[in-house]
């Protein structure tokens, strides 16, 4: 049994640290465990702008649709983003979008609005784009493609609620999924509902969450404006960065004192469920516009 | 909000109708074990990780004011409500209940058996003295008052950064303080209690964790697994240096289990860990 399956120790991720600072590959292969369907890549391009969001916290809808349009095309690697959405998701019959509805930091409409229009624009009729979150079995089950799109956020039990957590309303039962941290929580893209269906997933990052308290997981002092938008096909990939991003925060707003909690489930859905890339190492990261406080 | 049930007259008790031009909307509504994921979905392993029993979630409106939502949960002990409210504390205290804080519209407090949050939904001078008020007419409410957990009395004093202390049980809890080991390797579970501390030095913050199992037999599995996984190199005292250059020591005491994490120096964890030896035996009969 690989280390990663039979789990890792705070001295293991010290040691691994240690040997990531020497620039070595061991610490990251060791995370990541062995194993050919291990080594494939995944690349992710994170998008920013300074002007995303205004001091106000208002988003600039004419700027994010710059960034998405921008996003997509570095990912598919055209210049034209109507024909890169067409690339992204072919003909479908049906093009679903999950959403977040998170009352305190959902999905922004000018990103829902973005993906929308461009869906139109790639050729898919407008009755033909069903969009949701809590309603995902029943309005999303009959989809043949998925746009997955959602903010990023700390949450208590899973670590970070990302791409790969958006997916837990196809599950019929969604607290089934909550022992060991979640740990398993990339089952929930083998349902039948979603398995295969999904092109993009987007990780939006304009104003995540970095620490959360209450029984709501909400405290406005640690929401920042990162002003940032993760591209990918593979959802494993845009979460593992997420969850470096928000541990960079933590580490620097907060200390030592509260560190990120573990998000096994990330880690898990390559090493257990092949769902994506969860090694940073192996994640070609593009880096477009404002670079000032990246982190990452 | 959905999946009303029957409310017990103990938890609908604690809830004004109505204060201060704020009104209840509604009657509120209960969860139990099996419904809390209704209302606090992926939050609610927090609580079901103690002895949770049962939640009343109402919301306060008043016109051209944001709505204040607040969560009784019942814990069945004030152990165990110390031990949630515990779990996020690091805000002042606000003067409400047995401990309490607030800050930007959220204010959490404990008393008797009751952990309580009241939550403004946006913060605004009215709201903030709202939510105030409205935790201190449940706090006035709630009867009895109880006691802290007993293993918080072995914490030595000296350097002890009190409002940062954790109370729970599993290792889940655990990690999400100090993260350990994926897998549990102290043999943590819902019949153990554990208290993680945090000490300042003139070096760094050391943490002590205390961990009370069911029986001694119990605890020396529990240290003898935690030795063998974590530190396997430790020397006849239980100390080990690690890669961070700080040191672990590790001993048990009837059925105790106490572990001094990131000291500068073996002296000082043996140091930490004999004063939590000494207030173990004065407590011993």
């Amino acid at each position: 049994m690989s280390k990663s399956d039979r789990g890792m120790t705070r001295r293991d991720f010290i040691r691994l640290a240690a040997y990531a600072a020497m620039g070595t590959a061991v610490g990251a292969e060791a995370l990541a465990g062995e194993g050919p369907a291990l080594r494939k890549r995944s690349r992710v391009v994170l998008v920013r702008d300074e002007n995303a969001v205004t001091a106000g916290g208002e988003i600039n809808a004419d700027v994010i649709r710059q960034m998405m349009d921008r996003g997509v095309s570095e990912l598919v690697g055209a210049h034209d983003p109507v024909d890169c959405w067409r690339q992204l998701v072919g003909t479908p019959k049906l093009v679903g979008i999950k959403t977040n509805a998170w009352g305190n930091l959902p999905t922004p409409a000018a990103v829902e609005q973005v993906i929308e229009q461009r869906l139109r624009d790639a050729g898919i009729a407008k009755g033909r784009i069903p969009k949701t979150d809590r309603e995902a079995r029943r309005k999303l089950a009959d989809c043949d493609a998925l746009i997955n799109a959602r903010p990023l956020r700390s949450h208590h039990w899973a670590g970070i609620g990302g791409c790969i957590k958006n997916y837990i309303m196809f599950a019929p039962r969604p607290g089934v999924y909550h022992p060991d941290a979640c740990a398993d929580l990339a089952s929930v893209w083998s349902l039948p509902e979603a398995k295969g269906k999904t092109r993009l997933n987007i990780l939006v990052a304009l104003t995540p969450l970095f620490y959360g308290r209450g029984p709501h997981h909400w405290d406005p002092r640690y929401v920042w404006p990162y002003k940032g938008i993760f591209f990918s096909r593979d959802p494993v990939a845009v979460d593992a960065l997420g969850a470096y991003l928000l541990a960079a925060k933590r580490r620097l707003e907060l200390g030592e004192d509260k560190p990120l909690t573990p998000a096994p489930h990330i880690r898990m859905a390559e090493v257990r469920h092949h769902l994506g890339v969860a090694d940073l190492k192996r994640i070609d990261l593009v880096k477009v516009g404002w670079e000032k406080d990246a982190l990452i | 909000m959905s999946g009303c049930k029957q409310q017990p007259m103990e938890l609908h008790q604690l809830l004004p109708r109505e204060f201060s031009g704020w009104e209840a909307a509604g009657e509120g509504v209960v969860y139990d074990r099996d419904t809390l994921f209704d209302y606090i979905d992926g939050g609610a392993e927090l609580y079901l990780a103690y002895d949770f029993r049962r939640m009343l979630a109402c919301r306060f409106e008043r016109d051209g004011h944001p709505a204040i939502v607040a969560d009784v949960f019942d814990m069945g002990s004030s152990e165990e409500a110390f031990g949630v409210f515990s779990t996020e504390r690091q805000d002042p205290e606000a003067g409400i209940g047995q401990g309490s804080e607030y800050a930007v519209g959220l204010l959490r407090f404990w008393r008797g058996r009751f952990f309580v949050s009241v939550w403004a939904e946006e913060e605004t001078a009215a709201t903030a003295d709202a939510v105030r008020e409205l935790a201190a007419r449940i706090a006035k409410a709630i009867e009895p008052p109880g006691p802290p957990p007993q293993l918080l009395h072995l914490l030595p004093s000296e350097g002890l950064a009190d409002t940062r202390v954790r109370y729970f049980h599993d290792h889940l809890s655990l990690n999400l303080y100090y993260f350990l080991a994926d897998e549990n390797i102290l043999g943590l579970s819902e019949r153990t209690e554990a208290v993680l501390a945090p000490y300042e030095t003139a070096k760094g913050t050391m943490h002590l964790l205390l961990v009370r199992y069911p029986t001694a037999e119990e605890a020396g599995r529990g240290l003898e697994g935690f030795l063998a996984a974590y530190l396997p190199e430790a020397d006849e005292s239980g100390a080990a240096r690690v890669e961070s250059g700080s040191w672990v020591a590790a001993q048990g005491l009837g059925d105790v289990v106490m572990v001094a994490f990131d000291a500068p120096s073996r002296g000082q964890a043996h140091e930490l860990l004999s004063a939590v030896r000494e207030k173990l035996k004065e407590q011993t009969p």
